[in-house]
């Protein structure tokens, strides 16, 4: 599974803090802790406000991509000069998160993936909000496509996500949610699957739990991507058995190797 | 009628219906059954801060109390179709321009509507001119603004800066609400305070108009 670490976000109040004082240390620790927890992916999320989110998110893809070079980083924004910045900063060609089919993000970032030949995550959801059924959602997301492929954007660069919402608001939203994966990978097989997981268990109780029994769901209906916290050990390890168990690992060598690497199973040092 | 209370307070659908349609027919006053439900409610709320109920029993909570209005109102001498009880104020909520996010607005919107507020829920995605007019036409209390993007905090200011402009700003109290709302944004924004749940927030309003 592809997982794209989702710490490094400016609504979170520590990072806000290390964006404000300039906190290089705290950002490149952050960076690099997901990195070895299996994280491939960085979202970098500056959540400041259009004047200065820029300088900001510059600021911390210089820092990133030298913590970990080897590390994609995925710029989280709505706001095309935000996005620019960081591309012409990063030094390997970064994923843009996200396009949806709301017209300032059409406008804004679609030319943008285009231009540069970006990884792209596609929401599944319009300016009129998110659609409650998985045909609404495969429909927002039929007519993104055509748009990316209108702009010479392969479909092995996008990650669509079909919105993950939460349980505790209705008791049909695993099943939406699995059923537009399902979906979209018969209409589009080459596209990736993504999605924000934790939003699933919003408003309930054992969270984790709830995380960990989605997060196989997905990758049964073929979810291939997360954005998640990789340092929750219990859920790699569980994303790591699902994936083996529907045989997405020959002779089980990645569950098994991270077990040896004590990447997953119970702590050895405690 | 406590067994009511209890009822609606243990989440048990089908006795709290069944006592409710029991003390309609019994010529109970609707207003002693509302009573009864606001009791239930403030247990509910209690739960919820104790982190033993949650958004999913708040939900229930609402659908629990619109269906025995339901079963109330016909009931009503005289044929009123409002079940009249005097209003604590007029609330009026909605979550800004550019956010979509809605499970705390609807939460906030079902408490206040039971704890005797007036309320008028304008949705998501709100741009600061809807806040403006609806506030002229429907003179709330209290403006609940809701948001959890960063870029929320733009539209709120927006929001709150237009009722100064329009010169009433000090006749409305102005709450902001959110998961990373907290007093940066809330001087930030203008607001009167801020509150990062539902519950939190509904108390703060109850206490303004007591």
């Amino acid at each position: 599974m592809i997982i794209i670490g989702e710490k490094i976000n400016g609504t979170r109040k520590q990072v806000a803090q290390a964006i404000r004082n300039r906190d290089a240390d705290f950002i490149r620790q952050l960076a690099q802790r997901q990195f070895e927890s299996g994280a491939s992916y960085l979202d970098i999320n500056a959540g400041t406000l259009p004047q200065r989110e820029p300088e900001d998110m510059v600021w911390l893809v210089e820092n990133v991509q030298e913590a970990v070079p080897e590390a994609v980083l995925s710029l989280d924004s709505a706001n095309k000069v935000t996005l620019q910045a960081g591309i012409e900063k990063a030094a390997k060609t970064p994923m843009l998160n996200s396009l949806s089919g709301e017209k300032f993000r059409i406008e804004g970032v679609l030319p943008l993936a285009c231009e540069f030949g970006t990884e792209l995550v596609v929401l599944a959801l319009d300016d009129n909000g998110i659609p409650k059924t998985s045909e609404g959602r495969v429909d927002i997301v039929r007519r993104l496509v055509e748009m990316t492929r209108k702009g010479g954007l392969p479909d092995e660069k996008l990650f669509v996500d079909p919105l993950v919402m939460a349980i505790s608001t209705g008791t049909e939203n695993g099943n939406i949610t699995l059923e537009t994966c399902r979906k979209l990978l018969g209409e589009f097989p080459r596209v990736h699957l993504t999605c924000g997981l934790s939003n699933i268990s919003f408003g309930m109780p054992l969270r984790p739990i709830l995380n960990q029994a989605f997060m196989v769901l997905a990758i049964h209906a073929g979810m291939d991507s997360a954005i998640v916290n990789p340092e929750e050990r219990k859920l790699r390890g569980i994303m790591m058995a699902a994936e083996t168990l529907v045989g997405k690992d020959r002779h089980c060598m990645n569950f098994n190797r991270a077990f040896r690497a004590g990447k997953i199973g119970p702590r050895m040092d405690s | 009628m406590q067994d009511l209370v209890n009822a609606v307070a243990d989440m048990m659908e089908d006795e709290a219906m069944a006592l409710t349609k029991k003390y309609v027919e019994q010529g109970v006053p609707a207003l002693q059954i509302i009573d009864a439900y606001k009791d239930a409610l403030s247990i509910i709320g209690k739960r919820f801060e104790e982190c033993k109920y949650f958004v999913p029993e708040l939900i229930l909570a609402g659908e629990m109390m619109k269906a025995a209005t339901e079963i109330i109102k016909p009931a009503m001498k005289g044929g009123q179709s409002n079940v009249e009880a005097p209003t604590l104020g007029r609330f009026l909520i909605g979550t800004v321009e550019g956010d979509i996010h809605d499970i705390g607005k609807d939460m906030v919107h079902m408490l206040m509507d039971i704890n005797g507020f007036e309320v008028r829920d304008l949705g998501v995605d709100v741009p600061a001119q809807r806040f403006w007019d609806e506030y002229k036409e429907f003179q709330p209390d209290i403006i609940g603004m809701s948001g959890l993007l960063t870029l929320a905090f733009e539209s709120m200011k927006q929001v709150a800066d237009g009722l100064k402009a329009m010169g009433v700003r000090d006749k409305v109290k102005v709450i902001i609400g959110g998961g990373q709302m907290d007093e940066h944004a809330c001087k930030y924004i203008g607001a009167d305070a801020f509150a990062t749940d539902a519950v939190a927030g509904v108390n703060i309003c109850k206490k303004w108009v007591s």
